[in-house]
């Protein structure tokens, strides 16, 4: 079983992400009030997630020095799981959350701010959730230009403008177990994504579903071909089918709801002894 | 396994105000920069002049030039290092730091 639904999840084996639990006002901390931090690296969300890692972890690789590679990522990794990291889920799970949590905010992505320069305005993908929502102030730093509040429609909506488009959606923690952020992001705009797709960095872990084709009911349309932001999906161009390579398929989903015939399905990850684990 | 790894070197008396330029951030084909805060305050904004460009992915760069077109104020310079020049360097870096935290214990 997932260690996170194990620990985190309801009594009823249920998938965390789901327990209300995990968006409790109890679980909230304010950020501790640190001195004023210098550096890009004072701030692990400063310059996107694990940031001093990657760099050291890009270091070891050019060195060839896989114990100095391993040692990075454990070490971030171990830091990472009690404070600070995502995991992909599918637009319904999405769905479920912004019936949970409140309140729901509209926020810039700090990712494409540090990758792409992108200007806040033009940039607010990301959602707040919880009360956390009401201190933004506490760390303008991260969320430049303030956050823009949602009714649960709103967000919804939004949410689905942003499905639509092809962001992969993602659950945020902050302070295991308390979620408290919602990401709609993108390779390789994305640091959460691309760190994981370049470097293995699993900082953001797989969902609990994968895509599977049903290669009867596949007509070969490519609707699917643009959707995927891992990497994971190509078309068999002689038998004329999409190709979903499971082992690399996060399970956001996005493939799915672009097949016109209902060709693609989620399986739970699990209910696959060769997958489960897999995160 | 590529034989040259980008250096890329940014004069930071010249680039001044990265986050209203975007010049190579929004040119590169590979997202080799990434440009964060230099300092964290509390209470309010940063500013954007606060903000650094630095070249993390290196390991991602083609050598393409682009970035050092778009730079209009000639902060930028790419060139290349062997793969295996700085492969000794980040070694002997490592072992110095090692050695030095043996010594602390």
């Amino acid at each position: 079983m997932c260690w996170l639904c194990e620990k985190y999840g309801d009594s009823e084996g249920g998938r965390w992400y789901l327990n209300p639990e995990n968006y409790a006002r109890r679980l909230y901390k304010v950020r501790k009030a640190t001195e004023e931090a210098s550096g890009a690296d004072a701030d692990p969300q400063s310059a996107g997630m694990g940031a001093g890692a990657i760099a050291e972890l890009i270091k070891a690789r050019i060195a060839e020095d896989p114990e100095w590679e391993k040692e990075v990522r454990d070490e971030a990794l171990e830091h990472a799981y009690q404070t600070h990291f995502a995991q992909v889920v599918t637009v319904d799970e999405f769905m479920q959350i912004l019936d949970t949590a409140y309140p729901l905010v509209k926020m810039t992505c700090g990712c494409r701010r540090v990758q792409r320069g992108m200007p806040d305005e033009e940039n607010f993908t990301c959602m707040g959730i919880g009360p956390g929502m009401y201190k933004w102030e506490r760390w303008p730093e991260t969320y430049r230009g303030g956050v823009e509040f949602m009714t649960p429609e709103e967000a919804k909506e939004w949410a689905l403008i942003n499905h639509k488009q092809g962001r992969v959606q993602t659950i945020d923690v902050f302070g295991t177990p308390y979620i408290g952020g919602l990401c709609q992001c993108e390779y390789p705009g994305c640091v959460a994504v691309r760190n994981r797709v370049d470097y293995d960095f699993k900082f953001l872990l797989k969902g609990h579903s994968v895509a599977k084709v049903d290669r009867d009911k596949c007509t070969g349309c490519k609707s699917c071909l643009n959707r995927c932001q891992f990497k994971a999906l190509n078309l068999e161009v002689y038998t004329n089918k999409a190709y979903i390579d499971l082992d690399t398929c996060f399970g956001c989903g996005l493939c799915a709801t672009a097949c016109p015939v209902d060709a693609i399905n989620l399986l739970d990850r699990e209910s696959l002894p060769g997958l489960a684990n897999n995160w | 396994m590529r034989d040259m790894i980008a250096q890329i070197n940014i004069d930071y008396d010249l680039c001044q105000d990265p986050l209203v330029c975007r010049g190579c951030l929004t040119v590169c084909p590979t997202v080799v920069f990434v440009c964060g805060p230099t300092k964290i305050w509390k209470f309010r904004e940063t500013d954007t002049k606060e903000y650094k460009v630095v070249a993390r992915y290196i390991d991602k760069c083609s050598g393409c030039g682009d970035c050092e077109k778009a730079c209009p104020t000639g902060a930028l310079k790419l060139g290349f290092i062997s793969r295996a020049e700085l492969r000794d360097r980040f070694r002997a870096e490592r072992a110095a730091k090692l050695a030095a935290q043996q010594i602390q214990e």
